[in-house]
């Protein structure tokens, strides 16, 4: 067995409930799954590689709990981070506050961090529209105001899924091509000079 | 029933945190040496794995002296109508139509229902404002009138310069326990001792605790007397529930103890030492558990896991699958340790559907990847020496019945080796196969844990009979033991009983006990 090699730290942000987990868990492991709300503790990390190009990319992906609890830690959950999908529920205006919340957190603290603006529970939506709170258009001006992108996904359908994290390994390739022409990606097992250690370390 | 009354004060009363090294030059066959601490079946063999705290007098200590005064409060207390809003019939309905809005009501259980009323153990936690903070049944709103009698009655008593402990009335008890800035009350139905219920609420209050630290409870507190602490708990009541279901089904709990999943001694030493390598410099304790058992914990050097601790560290990754998505990264306060501050758990599956989840504890919030990297230098080092495949094997079969140990009438038993704070237990044979079966035998394990360690008239051995089993319980300085028997057993059977267990064990001891625990 070998150290993970991740070359772009992901973080998922969003109030509790909005369906963070349920975005990683489609698109890292093809499931939905149903039962009990079974909300994060701390954070959960996973490594998924994705193929862009020639290339495959690992993504490093933290999924945070989204809770106030833990809200004095999330710092070291996005620190470095190349890209924050910052989510909210389609069917839940409050969780849009929230989002609303987290941009201006990353734009104060990781201007390097890209950011995806993702609309959760598409389906619950198209099944009934009067179930949404936020309209597209509003979230889609809301995007553009901050230079972010705009999805709406279903974690339970699988809908536009696969399409965020292939957009946000897109744009990790090309502007890591802008910013290095060397090889950018970290051996873990070499923690001492690895990029998370240097970019966890200068708080 | 008889008993004997104790020989002496018993040595965990001087409750040192340090434990003691136990130099045992030999580990005699016979097992009537087990009643030195340090000699009896399942001591390790060169140090506890545990901070030195054997029983749950350690739980209680701290409210030990208050017992005396208690025998005071006991008898009825003066403000009997507010009483009746607890525990009276017709009061608490008139209480609720009048304050608490309704449509509160529908979104869990009516809070004025028969029902509701009926469920044998209440758990209430509050703020020293009054504001709820968590009920086991119901929401907290629809009870924080209720909530505000309770502190209420806390406050009267206090004025006087008394404590409020413990209310018993109608056959119900109402246990107190103030640990600023939080109240915490149980309203029981069971026949469980006041002792025993403070125990538990004891248990809720440190599982809140780790969840935020004491030193961040008093600042909320202190800044903003009437906060609303459920905004910080919210997503956690989950684990304050199975916490309490744990209470009433976990012989740990009762015990102060963890058990073991049973092993070959030689898997369990390569598993521990294979922990033992993989270490990092902020890393403090490596916890290898199989469900809820523990398979290995190894140390660093000169630094104690209390059992407490551990018992709530099990609550965590038990009460949530949370951590088989990927390797979850948490902060933990593990408040017998120090109440003060957060560590940090890398706590992760090793494989998908796995029973067998590693904990690495760390004190840097920064180590994620340094974890990381120790749990994969683990299991290489696991698959190396191929002892994964034995300890898979090993899962198969997590418990033993209690058939193998050979002695006739004998249905279930509690072991606890009090010096390495591990117990053993048989499987729930098949008269004990459902949950209200497994909960009355618990109730009756109780009965009996409370009447041995009785705050003024503590007994060393008891034998009683029930219509459906006989029942011993013996303990000494170095064990704890229960036994059930079926109704046909009898008091000799029992005695002679004892011996041949006690055998048994040390026979099996380096399989069902952790005997060389490893440090770094
Ligand atoms: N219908 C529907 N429900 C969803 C979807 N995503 C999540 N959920 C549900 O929303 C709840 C919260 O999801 P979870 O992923 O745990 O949220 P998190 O707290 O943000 O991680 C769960 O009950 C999910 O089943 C979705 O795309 N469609
Ligand atoms: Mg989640």
């Amino acid at each position: 067995m070998s150290a993970i090699r991740v070359d772009a730290k992901v973080v998922m942000l969003g109030k509790e409930s909005v369906g963070k987990t349920s975005l990683v868990e489609r698109y890292v492991h093809h499931r939905f799954l149903v039962g009990p709300y079974q909300n994060t503790i701390g954070a959960a990390f996973v490594a998924k590689p994705i193929q862009v190009g020639e290339k495959v990319i690992t993504l490093g992906i933290w999924d945070t709990a989204g809770s106030e609890r833990y809200e004095a830690m999330s710092r070291i959950y996005y620190r470095g981070a190349r890209a924050a999908i910052v989510c909210y529920d389609l069917t839940d205006s409050s969780s849009f506050q929230r989002a609303r919340f987290w941009v201006k957190e990353l734009q104060n603290c990781e201007e390097h961090c890209k950011i995806y603006l993702c609309g959760t529970k598409n389906d619950l939506v198209s099944g009934d529209r009067s179930l949404r709170q936020i309209d597209y258009h509003d979230a889609q001006d809301f995007a553009e105001e901050i230079g972010a992108q705009h999805f709406e996904t279903s974690s339970k359908t699988g809908n536009n899924v696969d399409e965020l994290f292939q957009k946000v390994a897109e744009d990790y390739n090309s502007s890591a091509f802008e910013y290095m022409t060397e090889e950018t990606s970290v051996d873990l097992g070499q923690k001492k000079d690895s990029y998370f250690y240097s970019c966890c370390h200068n708080n | 029933m008889d008993a004997e009354a104790p020989r002496a004060a018993v040595s965990w009363e001087n409750g040192t945190l340090a434990p003691v090294d136990h130099l045992r030059s030999d580990r005699a066959d016979s097992p009537t040496p087990g009643l030195v601490e340090g000699t009896e079946p399942g001591a390790g063999q060169k140090s506890a794995m545990f901070v030195r705290a054997q029983s749950f007098e350690d739980l209680t200590a701290e409210s030990e002296e208050l017992i005396q005064r208690e025998a005071q409060l006991d008898k009825p207390i003066e403000s009997a109508e507010e009483l009746e809003v607890l525990v009276g019939e017709k009061s608490i309905e008139e209480q609720h139509n009048n304050d608490v809005a309704s449509e509160n009501r529908t979104k869990e259980e009516d809070v004025s229902s028969e029902a509701w009323r009926s469920h044998r153990k209440h758990v209430f936690v509050l703020s020293e404002a009054g504001k709820p903070i968590y009920s086991r049944y119901g929401t907290e709103e629809a009870l924080s009138s209720t909530m505000g009698v309770m502190m209420a009655l806390v406050s009267f008593v206090e004025a006087e310069k008394n404590i409020i402990r413990s209310i018993h009335a109608d056959g119900c008890k109402v246990v107190f326990l103030a640990k600023s800035p939080l109240v915490l009350v149980g309203v029981s139905r069971t026949c469980q001792s006041d002792k025993e219920l403070l125990r538990e609420l004891q248990y809720i209050y440190y599982q809140i605790v780790s969840l935020l630290t004491l030193t961040q409870l008093n600042h909320i507190f202190q800044h903003k007397q009437n906060y609303d602490l459920r905004r910080l708990l919210a997503g956690s009541e989950y684990l304050t529930d199975n916490l309490l279901h744990r209470l009433d089904r976990d012989p740990g709990l009762l015990l102060s103890a963890v058990t073991c999943l049973p092993l070959p001694s030689s898997t369990r030493d390569v598993v521990s030492s294979s922990l033992q390598a993989a270490k990092a410099k902020n890393l403090v304790f490596s916890i290898l558990l199989a469900g809820d058992r523990l398979v290995t914990l190894v140390r660093k050097k000169d630094q104690f896991l209390h059992h407490i601790d551990l018992n709530l560290v099990f609550n965590l990754v038990g009460s949530s699958s949370s951590f088989r998505e990927g390797e979850g990264w948490t902060p933990i306060c593990l408040p017998k340790f120090n109440t003060a501050g957060f560590f940090h758990a890398h706590i992760s599956y090793l494989e998908p559907a796995s029973d067998l989840c590693l904990i690495l504890v760390s004190t840097d919030r920064e180590d994620f990847f340094n974890m990381s990297d120790c749990k994969q230098r683990f299991l290489e080092r696991l698959n190396k020496r191929s002892a994964y495949q034995s300890l898979k094997e090993a899962l198969k079969c997590p418990s033993y019945s209690v058939e193998q140990v050979g002695i006739p009438e004998l249905r279930h038993f509690l072991y606890k080796s009090k010096s390495s704070g591990l117990y053993t237990s048989p499987a729930y044979p098949v008269v004990y196969q459902t949950d209200e079966e497994q909960e009355r035998l618990m109730g009756l394990y109780q009965d009996l844990h409370s009447r041995l360690h009785h705050p003024t008239r503590p007994l060393r051995s008891l034998y009683r009979c029930t219509e459906s089993e006989n029942l011993m319980a013996w303990v000494t300085s170095g064990f704890e033991l229960y036994l059930c028997f079926s109704p046909l057993g009898t008091k000799a059977l029992a005695v002679s009983a004892v011996t041949k267990l006690l055998k048994w064990i040390r026979k099996e001891e380096d399989r069902l006990f952790i005997l060389s625990p490893l440090t770094y």
